[in-house]
């Protein structure tokens, strides 16, 4: 992906961050506003936590399909639903 | 006088999530009197997602109440969204209150969604712009709602449930610069206005779990994705230890 910058033949990083960052709020199909997007050396790694398996996936697939040529990776994770624990006392 | 709120926030519900927190929920009648969900129940907010919320939350065994937020107006199906919700005995509140008798004493619960804002010193202006003015009287509508849904109740124990934020402590791991879409000061304001024992709020979901407002009221943000599990129990009452966490139960499962 750094092979964008400043080469003239795609956009800057921070547009393509800004841009997935508004598809993945405004993709009906994805509807994620919690997604950051972390630009490293290796291209952009996805982080946030969504609601089911088949979401995390969803969201990989629109990037790629979106910026063929980014090289994107995912730690989004699904989010825990088990019963608590503990409880918290407030007197 | 112990009641036990169970509450969670931001469930983004869809045909993909349904039946996810089920086997937790109905642990719910052992542990809780009642549910409040802190909005964002649905992705878009349309009525097949509505009945996806109805499935997973509806006949409980406890009383459920919610608020919707920002996701659950993103169609424009409010008014189907909330029959759905109420015909699978949801009380959906915005800008008024419900009393239930728990057997700890009477929960009172008012809730709006609210609105962003920002917060003191960093906060929109109602001031400029027609479109600015409508964003800050939005609100101010919304909090003056929500203060008088909580002075409209008589109960033993007061709780505010609103979706956006009413402090900022509560958003410490979101980014600074988007704080004035997640919450507003008004909110707070409401809430310091009357004698509320505790705040509950969903929205950030990069927040943090606890704050307070300036006038002394625990708020907690219980966005799923905050609170990392089904929902968090609240026991709130005058004779336990001060802050003290413990254990729901001895069996350590
Ligand atoms: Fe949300
Ligand atoms: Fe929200």
């Amino acid at each position: 992906m750094t092979q964008h910058r400043g080469t003239g033949i795609g956009p800057p990083d921070e547009y393509i961050e800004a841009e997935i960052h508004r598809l993945l709020a405004e993709d009906p199909a994805v509807a994620e506003q919690g997604i950051t997007v972390v630009r490293r050396e290796t291209g952009l790694v996805l982080y946030g936590e969504v609601e089911s398996a088949h979401r995390r996936e969803e969201i990989v697939r629109r990037v790629a399909d979106r910026f063929p040529d980014v090289p994107v990776t995912s730690e989004i994770g699904v989010i825990r639903t088990e019963a608590p624990t503990q409880i918290e006392q407030l007197p | 006088m112990v009641i036990r709120i169970a509450a969670v926030g931001d469930v983004h519900l869809d045909e993909d999530v349904v039946g996810r927190f089920r086997p937790a929920l109905e642990e719910l009648p052992d542990c809780a009197d009642v549910l409040l969900l802190a909005g964002d129940l649905t992705r878009h907010g349309t009525e097949a997602e509505a009945r996806c919320v109805a499935q997973e939350f509806g006949g409980l065994g406890v009383p459920v109440i919610t608020v919707l937020g920002n996701h659950d107006h993103q169609c424009d199906q409010v008014p189907q969204v909330v029959k759905v919700l109420e015909d699978a005995g949801i009380t959906v509140l915005e800008g008024t209150g419900v009393v239930l008798e728990c057997a700890g004493g009477r929960l009172g619960v008012a809730g709006v969604k609210g609105f962003g804002g920002g917060f003191a010193g960093r906060c929109a202006s109602d001031f400029g712009e027609p479109e600015m003015k409508a964003f800050v009287r939005t609100t101010t509508d919304s909090a003056d709602r929500l203060a008088q849904a909580l002075h409209s109740l008589d109960c033993d124990l007061l709780v505010a449930l609103t979706h956006y934020a009413p402090v900022p402590d509560t958003l410490a791991g979101e980014p600074l610069e988007i704080y004035p879409f997640l919450g507003a000061y008004q909110l707070g304001q409401a809430i310091d206005s009357a004698p509320t024992a505790l705040a509950l709020h969903g929205h950030a979901h990069a927040g943090s779990e606890r704050g307070v407002t300036p006038g002394g009221v625990r708020v907690r943000n219980v966005a799923h994705p905050v609170i990392k599990q089904a929902y968090s129990v609240f026991h709130v009452g005058d004779h336990l230890d001060q802050g003290e966490v413990s254990r729901l139960s001895a069996s350590g499962t």
